[in-house]
């Protein structure tokens, strides 16, 4: 087993920016990310073979990317760097076990920082499962860093900021899209007005978004959401449907559109695996993706050695997860001997002045758009829950019509959440069909307990690491 | 069918070939299997092993598994994962689901 003095898990905003820190500092990083290039899924890189001719017309996120990406790459032959590599379990004694080429590997950290992001969350409606349906994430992957339209005429559903992006980056390629279906309410429009001020760079962003959703007549229905998908093989038409403030559909406001790609986005879930697995103590909040870990001061966790920072603790961005990643850092390096605590209580505070003004926004647009109880009364006896074990709906009701409300005895009985995703595309649907049939606080239902391998492993690997 | 490729601030990669159920379909290099496979606009990546449902690419961060394929072989690959490579063997999974054989 390898020694190491901070292991990072994600090489994503966060992680980068507490690597770039912690070097600085004198601290001997290791870091380790799945992907085979740094930057996490908003700052994705190109993969070899597409060359860059024009940054500008990549746009702003692009840049910003590339300005965190450089600052990491000085650095980098600092960092014990190790890519397309799994962490597939924490056990005791401060041991992580890792995949890489087929290779099982453990490592012994003294401090532990996890940055592993969010993913979109999956949201189960009548024809979900159809080929030309993809998570609003996936969609934009395909266009900005394939270069490939998901489909000839797409429409967007879902709440929150990520939509009007993706229509500007579709629009830009010279995509089509059919239509922005925005679920979320503007309860207060002062409130978002006072949260906005200061934020000039997001309003920037929001303000150009809908001069180009404007520009090209792009329809832009709010408090409306997606009821199902039809089609013959794949989408062929998306049933949208006016809501209430629960996000209810109001009977009789149905209307057809006629494409052959759908987006969703109903914001992000974070990657709470590895913190879960670690024994992080974890809260429930609904505004920031549901499960999240629980800090202390400076990213620490309820664990003494263990840190987290950026999405993975509760969705925020990637400016938030940039300054989080940085403060973590430092803790770790002050933590280590490194910094004393008055210089890193220095190196600290522009970080948390930032932190403190996007916090107030962010608050304000998660209000706004965050999944109501509606969301998960759309699917019918027959739509399916679980897509790996193909579990519909109507089996999870009748489990739950008998005395059933612990997770993992659902997951027993019937297999959800058994199949290569390991629960991560039913598990948050699942958990808030029982909260709202049981009338639970989700808070007190638990979740899915996370064991390794936190994915598919080849049983060789396993037998490697017991051998260790 | 129109290529749904876009060329906004970048140049492709080296053209090549991959082999799709035993079709040509055009790639270039630093795609993905799933991206080439839309952009040509193939969308079922595999039939389900109970209801024999087409699904496709869903997640495009390798969470879901729905775009598992048989690559050059190896079943159960995810193709949103996976770059091509020039001849590369693509088949759609039908066959039974192989995922009991993993954890």
């Amino acid at each position: 087993m390898k020694k190491v003095e901070l292991l990072i898990i994600g090489a994503g905003p966060a992680g980068m920016s507490a690597a770039i820190e912690a070097v600085q500092a004198g601290v001997q990083v290791t870091m380790l990310d799945e992907n085979t290039l740094a930057g996490g899924q908003i700052f994705r890189q190109f993969h070899d073979g597409f060359h860059v001719t024009d940054p500008k017309a990549l746009g702003h996120d692009y840049k910003r990317g590339q300005t965190l990406l450089s600052e990491f790459a000085s650095i980098r032959n600092n960092v014990e760097y190790m890519d397309a590599c799994l962490s597939w379990g924490i056990f005791e004694n401060n041991e992580i076990a890792i995949l890489r080429d087929g290779d099982s590997q453990s490592f012994c950290f003294q401090k532990l920082i996890i940055s592993t992001g969010a993913f979109d969350r999956p949201v189960p409606f009548p024809g979900w499962t159809l080929p030309g349906v993809f998570t609003a994430g996936g969609a934009q992957r395909l266009v900005k860093n394939q270069q490939v339209l998901p489909g000839e005429n797409i429409l967007l559903v879902g709440s929150g900021p990520l939509q009007l992006a993706l229509a500007s980056q579709i629009l830009k390629v010279g995509g089509k899209v059919a239509g922005i279906v925005e679920a979320g309410r503007v309860e207060n429009w002062g409130k978002l007005a006072r949260a906005s001020w200061g934020q000039w760079s997001l309003l920037a962003d929001a303000a150009r978004y809908f001069w180009e959703i404007g520009k090209a007549r792009i329809p832009f229905l709010r408090n409306h959401i997606i009821v199902e998908a039809r089609g013959s093989g794949q989408v062929e038409e998306a049933i949208i449907a006016e809501v209430d403030r629960n996000w209810r559909p109001k009977p009789g406001t149905e209307q057809i559109f006629k494409v052959d790609t759908v987006a969703v986005g109903y914001g992000f879930i974070p990657s709470t695996e590895l913190t879960q697995m670690a024994g992080c103590q974890h809260r429930y909040d609904l505004l920031r993706g549901g499960w999240i870990v629980d800090r202390r001061e400076n990213m620490k966790t309820s664990l003494p050695d263990v840190f987290a920072a950026g999405d993975c603790t509760g969705v925020a961005g990637s400016l938030v997860a940039i300054d989080e990643g940085r403060i973590a850092g430092l803790a770790v390096a002050q933590a280590l001997g490194y910094l004393t605590k008055t210089d890193a209580q220095q190196r600290m505070h522009p970080y948390y002045k930032r932190l403190a003004r996007s916090k107030r926004f962010r608050e304000v647009v998660d209000t706004i758009s965050f999944p109501r109880p509606g969301l998960y009364e759309l699917p019918r006896n027959d739509t399916m829950i679980c897509r790996c074990r193909e579990i519909p709906f109507g089996e999870i009701q009748e489990v739950l019509q008998e005395e059933t409300e612990d997770m993992n005895e659902i997951k027993r009985r019937l297999g959800t959440g058994m199949g290569p995703c390991q629960g991560r595309m039913c598990g948050p649907a699942i958990q808030a069909i029982v909260a709202q049939k049981k009338k639970i606080d989700p808070a007190n239902l638990g979740f899915l307990n996370p064991r390794p391998p936190l994915k598919p492993v080849e049983l060789s690997a396993l037998a490697d690491h017991t051998q260790l | 069918m129109r290529d749904r490729r876009i060329e906004i601030g970048i140049e492709r990669g080296q053209r090549l070939e991959i082999q799709v159920d035993g079709e040509k379909v055009v790639a270039y290099q630093g795609e993905t299997i799933a991206a080439a496979l839309i952009a040509s606009g193939r969308r079922t990546f595999r039939r389900t092993q109970k209801k024999n449902e087409p699904r496709g690419m869903y997640c495009g961060i390798g969470l879901c598994f729905e775009c598992e394929m048989e690559i050059n072989g190896v079943p159960n690959t995810r193709a949103c994962q996976t770059l091509v490579t020039p001849g590369c063997q693509v088949k759609t999974k039908t066959s039974p689901d192989q995922t009991e054989d993993e954890l």
